[in-house]
């Protein structure tokens, strides 16, 4: 009876004893510079009309190879988004920020999903400078577009645009480098921004030589060249205006910098080297019905150049250089509805306007055609849980014979949140 | 030429001397300007007749916060969904909340209903209590005080304007409070039902008491369950009334009356909710004639 009494006393010492000093007596606690933590989880079901094997060898003929399907460099750790038919842990997003000192403020943002641990961004930035200026260094989603700064869970739709993901991949411009960012003193809202980056980009920009060897060989040059260090220049000007009720914000982009796409491990080998050039022009209209209910019109066009020279193997095994010049374009246009604080909807409209692939200065026949439709609905619990039906029919898809793979695909996504509060930008 | 040389050196006096305030929702705007006079300019950033949880952040708002000279907020998370990325965005140091040029107001009141367990399940609440503290008349004197000391820390030249004008509106108010206290002292110890618990200090101010609310938890909208939960509490503690917001839709509110017999009321929660006010006093004469 005794040792019975004796250890319940000694299990409520424990329980309640070690708990009985608040946080601010006790000695050395530093609980209160803990920073704003965040988990944000996304997860989906898909439904596809193509196997998972088959999709990974579609392209976006003369654009893009492997677009919807996990990426095919080995040595990466992105999360994907709603890769493989069935249920899809998308990634876990952990979000840390606070203030540094008078002078800084950190934020970091991490993705863990099955392929790892991704520093999605981590920068310092300051706002200290004064006269509207603002800077920002680290890894972090270039403020290019309108729809490349945003996170994969505060988008409209589960995927990207078709001409972001074909040009771009899945991550947009995300990069290591230095941000400025100039807001003018004017009556209304303009802003000006440069950043000097990395430029990894594997669809697009790139720094890292490659070695043509694993190609072919008796490939000369035996490595194709690039830079070394950061390549990528980004400028924009952005600029809105409200008409009552009705915002209205436009943009201009451009970015340019060093390219090298390495293809070299894949089955039909390649590899681009040369120079890329990004343009991108952005208009988002938002009218608001009242405090929950409104209606946004986005649209963003986007076009780009790669003059360089692609190393690959002709028919009969030969190692081949030819000049390689492709002009490309597209745009996508969306349509959002918000009925309420329960409920959202949208369609979106993709196309690829101009796909001119310019071989040894022969112009190579590239199929027309190259569209997406997609629409969704949302329901959201609260502000931190949403579920998103999606439903989207891709055109742009092609096999390796070339023949148009339609592919239907719907989209059971959840979103869901915890701590800290999210506070959304425009 | 002598006057032109005057009338140049002094302009960019007086643009210097104009202090201008940015702020977040209409009724610090006006006791603001009260207290400041011609010295300041005020800008609000959120409109009067929105939910003051959810304000677009439109660009627009950035650049009037890229302009500012000081910041005033309401505080107490009542901005924490807009607020913050217009201030990093902005990137103003006279604007951050470090800068002795930013004034939370929150910090000046002692809040009510602060929740003693703070869990996402009871709804989207605000940890450091309900922040609606301004439909306390009581309260306006004392962020009258607390931004009159504001003016003078930023802007000391001009300490005595200040004063005065603080004097005058607390002179101007506390005969109006007596008016008000006078025309609700009939309603006090009636019971009440809100949208969202908006006039906690305003009930508690004049002795009326929230028996419920139409949305089942802070944040959360109505639901068929609680709405028939919530008649039968009119039917069971007889309320006098639905005093309702003016930015959620009356349709559940209207719904209750219909099956309960109690009257829905519209119930401005700050200057411009309703167009016939456009001031202070004049959201304050609304709010103590509202209830018949």
């Amino acid at each position: 009876m005794k040792k019975i009494l004796l250890s319940s006393a000694l299990c409520t010492a424990l329980v309640y004893g070690l708990d009985v000093l608040p946080a601010e007596k006790r000695t050395f606690d530093q609980s209160k510079f803990i920073p704003d933590i965040s988990l944000i989880m996304d997860a989906s079901y898909v439904d596809r009309n193509v196997k998972d094997a088959d999709v990974k060898h579609l392209a976006v003929p003369g654009v893009v190879h492997g677009l919807l399907g996990s990426h095919s460099h080995g040595d990466d750790n992105h999360a994907t988004y709603n890769v493989d038919n069935g249920f899809n842990l998308n990634y876990a997003e952990l979000v840390l920020s606070s203030s540094v000192d008078p002078f800084f403020t950190m934020d970091g943002i991490f993705h863990f999903s099955e392929n790892g641990v991704e520093i999605e961004e981590l920068f310092f930035t300051s706002n200290a400078l004064g006269y509207g200026t603002k800077v920002k260094g680290g890894k972090f989603n270039s403020n290019f577009g309108y729809l490349n700064e945003q996170h994969h869970h505060t988008w409209d739709f589960a995927d990207m645009p078709l001409v972001y993901e074909s040009f771009l991949g899945m991550h947009g411009i995300n990069e290591t480098g230095a941000q400025i960012q100039w807001t003018a003193p004017t009556p209304f809202y303009l802003m000006a921004g440069f950043e000097i980056l990395q430029g990894e980009n594997e669809q697009m920009f790139g720094n890292q030589s490659v070695d043509l060897t694993v190609i072919n060989p008796l490939a000369i040059p035996q490595t194709a060249e690039a830079s070394d260090g950061a390549g990528l220049y980004v400028g924009y000007i952005k600029a809105s205006h409200d008409i009552g009720d009705t915002t209205i914000l436009g943009g201009i982009s451009y970015a340019q910098g060093d390219s090298m796409i390495d293809h070299s491990v894949d089955e039909e080998p390649t590899v681009f080297s040369g120079d890329a050039k990004l343009y991108g022009a952005d208009l988002v209209i938002l009218h608001a019905l009242d405090s929950y209910s409104s209606i946004k019109w986005q649209s963003e066009f986007l076009a780009r150049e790669l003059d360089g020279i692609e190393y690959a193997n002709n028919s009969l095994g030969v190692f081949i250089s030819p000049t390689m010049l492709k002009k490309q374009s597209g745009l996508y246009s969306q349509l959002i509805y918000t009925h309420d604080k329960n409920w959202r909807m949208g369609v979106r409209y993709d196309t690829i306007l101009q796909n001119d692939v310019i071989e040894n200065g022969v112009t190579i026949e590239q199929p027309d055609g190259l569209d997406k439709y997609t629409a969704m609905v949302e329901y959201h619990t609260s502000e931190f849980a949403r579920f998103r039906l999606q439903y989207s029919r891709n055109n742009a898809m092609f096999d390796e014979d070339g023949e148009r793979k339609k592919i239907d695909t719907i989209i059971l996504q959840a979103n869901i949140s915890i701590g800290a509060h999210a506070a959304h930008s425009f | 030429m002598k006057k032109l040389l005057t009338l140049l050196t002094l302009l960019p006096l007086t643009l210097l001397a104009h202090l201008n305030i940015v702020v977040s929702y209409p009724y610090i705007g006006a006791l603001t300007k009260s207290i400041g006079g011609e010295h300041i300019t005020t800008t609000v950033l959120a409109k009067g007749n929105w939910d003051p949880h959810f304000i677009i952040p439109r660009p627009s708002l950035i650049t009037k916060v890229r302009n500012a000279d000081a910041l005033i907020m309401n505080g107490a998370q009542l901005e924490i969904g807009w607020l913050p990325p217009l201030i990093n965005r902005a990137a103003n140091p006279k604007t951050s909340p470090s800068s002795p040029t930013f004034l939370n107001l929150s910090h000046h009141v002692e809040l009510i209903n602060k929740p003693s367990l703070v869990d996402r399940k009871d709804g989207d609440i605000h940890p450091d209590g309900n922040p609606h503290f301004h439909l306390d008349p009581q309260n306006i004197l004392l962020l009258a005080n607390v931004i009159k000391e504001f003016l003078i820390s930023i802007d000391t030249e001009h300490k005595e304007v200040y004063e005065k004008n603080y004097k005058e509106f607390f002179d101007m108010w506390s005969e109006k409070i007596v008016i008000w206290k006078q025309k609700m002292q009939s309603k006090n110890g009636l019971k009440v039902i809100q949208f969202h618990d908006n006039l906690a200090y305003f009930n508690k101010a004049y002795g009326l008491t929230n028996i419920g609310t139409i949305e089942p938890l802070a944040g959360i909208p109505p639901s068929s369950k609680h709405t028939i939960e919530i008649i039968e509490l009119i039917k069971k503690e007889q309320p006098c009334c639905i005093l309702h917001d003016v930015y959620h839709s009356t349709k559940t509110a209207d719904f209750i009356s219909q099956k309960s017999g109690i009257k829905v009321i519209l119930m401005p929660h700050d200057i411009e909710a309703l167009d016939s006010i456009d001031n202070l006093s004049a959201l304050f004469d609304y709010l103590t004639s509202a209830i018949k």
